[in-house]
């Protein structure tokens, strides 16, 4: 093929491309069936309708970054960590953290973590009748969990890390380097709620020829020109639907409470209290040592966002004795979006968390007791 | 002085700044006298806070230029040993994936480096005072004089009404207790 050609078939997939975005392509997220079984100011905590008659009995509940959206785990229907967890037998919770605003600006890590956090999941022990409950954590959301389940261990079954990170103090990731010369006092008071575009910003130099320009040549440069059969035209629009879906939930960044940024930039990346077990919040320190329930500890190879310096330490940090690591050669997003985590990821998560998805010493029986236990005792303390 | 970079220009802003520093600068910082002195001195931190401000992201300007120039002499040097310094129609694909990873490897490599991180928090910093001062002097000249509501008093009305809220949790959340329900949903 000669250099005109070429030029000309490249020219040909950019046309292409137009006339399917003119088209109104249908890129919905968050598909998957749930209910709001909770609210809270701006947050609301989902419940998923399982996919199975008879979930594990533990239910799990997902946390994720303040900086995302909820429908994160299920971007798109056939790729969707949400519906495969559902598939493999789980009962799934997500909190969703909605979009502050106004007086939220006011909102700490307290507030988040024994607030909106300890509220779900003591809503989620009601429904299902479970003492304690599985928390799974992705990114920051794994942070807020580890933070949870250090200072309420008694209502957690299982805690799940998913490329979360808990020791702040590596040069190997950029945001490490650049939030300690970050004026978090002045950003804050200025804007109060900090804008999600603002920390986009940031995400988009972190390399911005690849993020700003390739990214988008290349997602004309995957359609396929040379056929015009029916299989050619469901490719490329499922190409550019996901790319949208991509597009969407990396622009949907709601504004970050002032506050919890000031705390969580502070504490974290410029003072990196967590993991010496120093950092307090609500007046409580989090030692991270009363951690002592199963923990499975995620990890990207090539995470480019939390690199693996800044998760792997949780491993020996807590006292857990039941505890693994296990380390994927993708990037931060492909651990939670793709092929890669429907095939790999999610399988072996959900082989981990199937035995321990049982109240202690049983496979099912307990179950009905411990309803049983914890209505009667609602009912005494009713009496009361 | 080298005429194909971005040197003289830099130089140049050297030299601007120097002068202003010397001059306007010591100027505008002079402390003010007589009954509309506070005015006046609020008035002429603006005049600081922009100049920081324009210091700031020239310095940052500057930092980008090189880096375009560094790409730029790079990407020479690839397209002479991978390309044999021939660019035709059939190897454009080729020239801009060359393209593509210089720039992207040589502006990853300078946003990495601690000068960048410095010279961008220091960028920041000085924006963010920029805007502030911006912001205070449109409440305080325009928004009180017109009676219109500031943002300074919208937030303390968000401060209020926080500190409300989480008051009724907290009685809502003991009265949950005491009447042996769960938590109420709000």
């Amino acid at each position: 093929m000669n250099g005109l050609c070429i030029m000309q078939n490249d020219i040909n997939k950019f046309v292409k491309g137009t006339e399917i975005f003119l088209d109104h392509p249908d890129f919905s997220v968050g598909t998957t069936p749930s209910e709001v079984v909770y609210r809270e100011d701006r947050m609301r905590l989902l419940h998923y309708i399982p996919a199975v008659q008879k979930p594990y009995p533990v239910p799990v509940l997902v946390t994720y970054a303040l900086v995302n959206r909820y429908y994160i785990l299920d971007l798109q229907p056939d790729k969707s960590v949400i519906k495969k967890l559902l598939e493999l037998g789980f009962d799934v919770y997500i909190i969703d953290w909605g979009y502050p605003a106004g007086m939220d600006r006011y909102l700490t890590l307290d507030d988040y973590v024994n607030g909106y956090m300890n509220n779900s999941v003591d809503k989620i022990r009601e429904i299902s009748g479970m003492d304690k409950i599985t928390l799974l954590g992705v990114c920051q959301g794994g942070t807020f969990s580890v933070m949870y389940a250090s200072l309420h261990p008694e209502k957690v079954k299982n805690l799940v890390t998913l490329v979360t990170p808990v020791n702040f103090e590596t040069d190997k990731c950029l945001l490490n380097i650049w939030a300690k010369n970050m004026d978090v006092d002045k950003i804050v008071d200025y804007y109060g709620m900090v804008p999600g575009d603002f920390l986009n910003s940031g995400f988009l130099l972190l390399d911005p020829v690849k993020l700003m320009i390739a990214k988008y040549v290349g997602m004309f440069d995957q359609l396929d020109c040379n056929s015009n059969d029916g299989n050619s035209s469901l490719h490329n629009k499922e190409v550019l639907e996901n790319f949208l879906r991509m597009e969407k939930w990396i622009f949907d960044s709601p504004d970050q409470a002032g506050e919890t940024f000031r705390q969580y930039i502070k504490d974290c990346y410029q003072k990196n209290l967590l993991i010496k077990n120093e950092m307090v919040i609500g007046g409580k320190r989090i030692n991270l040592k009363n951690i002592t329930m199963p923990l499975l500890n995620v990890l990207a190879e090539y995470d480019h966002l939390v690199h693996n310096d800044a998760s792997k330490p949780l491993i020996d940090a807590v006292s857990s004795t039941d505890k693994e690591m296990m380390v994927f050669p993708t990037g931060h997003i492909g651990i939670f979006v793709g092929g890669k985590s429907q095939r790999e990821v999610c399988p072996r998560i959900a082989e981990w968390l199937k035995p321990r998805s049982y109240t202690n010493g049983d496979n099912g029986a307990n179950e009905k007791k411990s309803k049983r236990k914890r209505n009667n005792r609602k009912s005494k303390q009713s009496v009361t | 002085m080298d005429s194909s970079g971005s040197e003289p220009a830099h130089e140049f802003f050297e030299a601007w700044l120097n002068t202003y520093e010397a001059t306007l600068g010591r100027l505008v910082e002079m402390p003010a006298i007589g009954p509309s002195r506070e005015k006046y001195d609020k008035m002429m931190t603006g005049f600081s806070n922009f100049a920081n401000f324009y210091i700031g992201w020239m310095d940052l300007n500057s930092d980008f230029q090189k880096v375009f120039m560094e790409s730029m002499k790079k990407m020479h040097e690839k397209i002479e040993t991978e390309m044999q310094g021939e660019i035709s129609p059939d190897k454009y694909k080729q020239l801009y994936n060359i393209w593509i990873d210089t720039y992207s490897s040589t502006f990853k490599e300078f946003m990495s480096s601690g000068h960048f991180s410095s010279e961008m928090g220091k960028f920041m910093s000085y924006f963010l005072e920029f805007q502030k001062y911006n912001r205070e002097m449109l409440e305080e000249n325009y928004l009180k004089q017109m009676n219109l509501p500031t943002k300074t008093d919208i937030d303390e009305i968000n401060k209020e009404l926080f500190a409300l809220r989480k008051k009724t949790k907290e009685l809502a959340s003991q009265i949950d207790k005491l009447s042996g329900k769960g938590h109420s949903t709000l």
